[in-house]
């Protein structure tokens, strides 16, 4: 019971430092509001079919995938300067440690896509607002998962430090390009290779896109094994992160350096 | 001469040994090409060839990213007490800012070379007259965004977290409300009044038509001519001015 309060503890001072990063709120703020109100209506207007219905939705998701990987630089950040060290001094197991990260990550990407989804909810008319609620655990659990893919990223950066963003930039742009996020599954299907089209649906980010989509602004009724594969993709990723990140950790208590 | 050379390769050497950065940079616009901007274009309908006009689009935000940086390093340096050391050397004031210009030029030369090879290719139509046009309005405006991002250091006279809140989002705003992504005839009358404050709307206009695109769809060039001309001017005898009468207000720590 201890241990879980100081899990609790530690995630509430990591989620908190995600708020109060002034020119990271203004980044993923100005980006995707920007997306969403200036791209998708200009590129409404580019199109034959209303992009803005099909984008808006997905801007939750590139703002709950944003906020996820940020976990990946706030674990980076702890390693460079030695806050880790502090960390693994308190009275807490390693495990909670990296449990407290995923779940500030999880909740953190959460929070912020959920601001995000209301200001969607006010410029674009949503036909089920209830079922958006209801998938909310589940895109949390998925938020979880791509916390986990960032953790994995800074233990595989936590020896060469510098190289993090290079790897957070690819992982983020290739994701997101092979997703459901910017254009519809047809138009993939229609130009990239079709052994990558499985992939590109299976996508972590394409499987929160359609959910927001049709559950909630199409109005479709939820269907449990749609959710039940966010949870697939969401748990393993989740499990790396924390295994790698844990990893990292453990070299370090023993051997005092990365 | 050979001072500014040394002090260039001061900095620059970091980003080459080994040259993952611009390895990745080139990854990065590879994938935004040929993926995103080629699914995108089977999306757009309204123009011919949506795919050569956001490759350029591209190739001008990564300047408009690489000219930011190096103005905002510069910054950056000013806070974590590097500045102070580079004062301290035995070299004037002008050889300092010489020298980061210089180096914010060979960067942006390394970065943008190879996108803007796999540019032209792509285009197909241009003239050995219209590359070099088109390469130095990316310098041009290069040169003015890293002024223009110098010239906001006065905020960090206050507070170096806000400088970066403030540059960040601007950066962001800067490009969506501008011509980058879609033309301007396709701009709301409220967004298009906001566009005509970026300075990539006319960046990214002037190299358009020096590489042959549809006058039609693009902003009168002799108003982008004198909005970069006078952006460059601007910002970067605003950036000379601060680094030989202020810079050391700038808060270290």
């Amino acid at each position: 019971m201890k241990e879980l309060s100081r899990i609790l503890q530690l995630a509430r001072n990591d989620f908190s430092y995600f708020f109060r990063t002034k020119w990271l709120m203004a980044v993923l703020l100005s980006l995707h509001l920007s997306d969403m109100l200036v791209v998708a209506l200009v590129y409404g207007k580019l199109m034959s079919f209303n992009y803005f219905r099909f984008f808006v939705p997905a801007v939750v998701v590139m703002g709950l995938f944003s906020a996820s990987l940020d976990t990946g630089r706030r674990i980076w950040l702890a390693i460079r300067e030695g806050v880790i060290q502090y960390y693994l001094s308190l009275p807490i197991s390693t495990f909670g440690v990296v449990a407290a990260y995923l779940l500030a990550g999880g909740l953190a990407s959460i929070v912020y896509s959920t601001s995000l989804l209301l200001i969607a909810l006010l410029v674009l008319p949503a036909q089920a607002v209830w079922s958006t609620f209801a998938i909310l655990p589940f895109l949390f659990v998925l938020a979880m998962g791509l916390a986990g893919i960032a953790a994995t990223l800074a233990a595989l950066a936590s020896t060469h430090g510098e190289y993090f963003f290079a790897y957070q930039q690819m992982v983020q742009v290739t994701l997101l390009a092979l997703s459901t996020v910017y254009y519809p599954i047809e138009t993939i299907r229609s130009y990239l290779p079709s052994f990558i089209v499985p992939a590109v649906a299976a996508n972590p980010l394409s499987l929160a896109a359609e959910a927001i989509r049709q559950f909630a602004f199409e109005g479709a009724p939820i269907q449990p094994s749609f959710l039940l594969s966010m949870i697939l993709m969401g748990v393993p990723f989740a499990l790396l992160g924390a295994s790698a990140y844990a990893m990292v950790l453990r070299n370090l208590r023993v051997k005092g350096k990365l | 001469m050979r001072s500014i050379i040394r002090l260039v390769w001061f900095d620059l050497k970091h980003e080459l040994s080994p040259p993952v950065w611009i390895i990745f940079e080139w990854a990065g616009f590879a994938l935004q090409l040929y993926i995103y901007g080629a699914l995108i274009s089977q999306l757009v309908t309204t123009m011919t060839d949506y795919l050569q006009f956001y490759a350029v689009g591209f190739v001008v935000m990564m300047t408009f990213e690489i000219g930011s940086h190096t103005g905002r390093h510069f910054v950056e340096h000013a806070h974590e007490g590097r500045l102070p050391y580079l004062l301290s050397l035995p070299i004037p004031r002008w050889k300092l800012f010489l020298a980061q210009a210089l180096q914010g030029g060979t960067e942006l030369a390394l970065m943008i070379t190879l996108p803007l090879v796999v540019t032209l290719a792509v285009i197909g139509n241009f003239t050995l007259i219209s590359v070099a046009a088109a390469v130095g309005t990316l310098f041009w405006l290069g040169f003015g965004v890293a002024g223009l991002m110098l010239g906001l250091s006065f905020i960090a006279f206050k507070s170096s977290d806000v400088y970066s809140a403030i540059v960040s989002a601007l950066s962001t705003l800067i490009i969506r409300f501008s011509t980058v992504l879609y033309p301007f005839i396709f701009l709301p009358p409220s967004y298009a009044s906001a566009a005509f404050f970026s300075p990539l709307t006319y960046g990214a206009d002037l190299v358009r038509l020096f590489l042959g695109f549809d006058p039609g769809i693009l902003l009168d060039p002799r108003y982008a001519v004198a909005a970069l001309a006078a952006l460059a001017v601007s910002t970067l005898g605003l950036g000379v001015f601060l680094l030989q009468r202020l810079v050391e207000g700038v808060k270290s720590g």
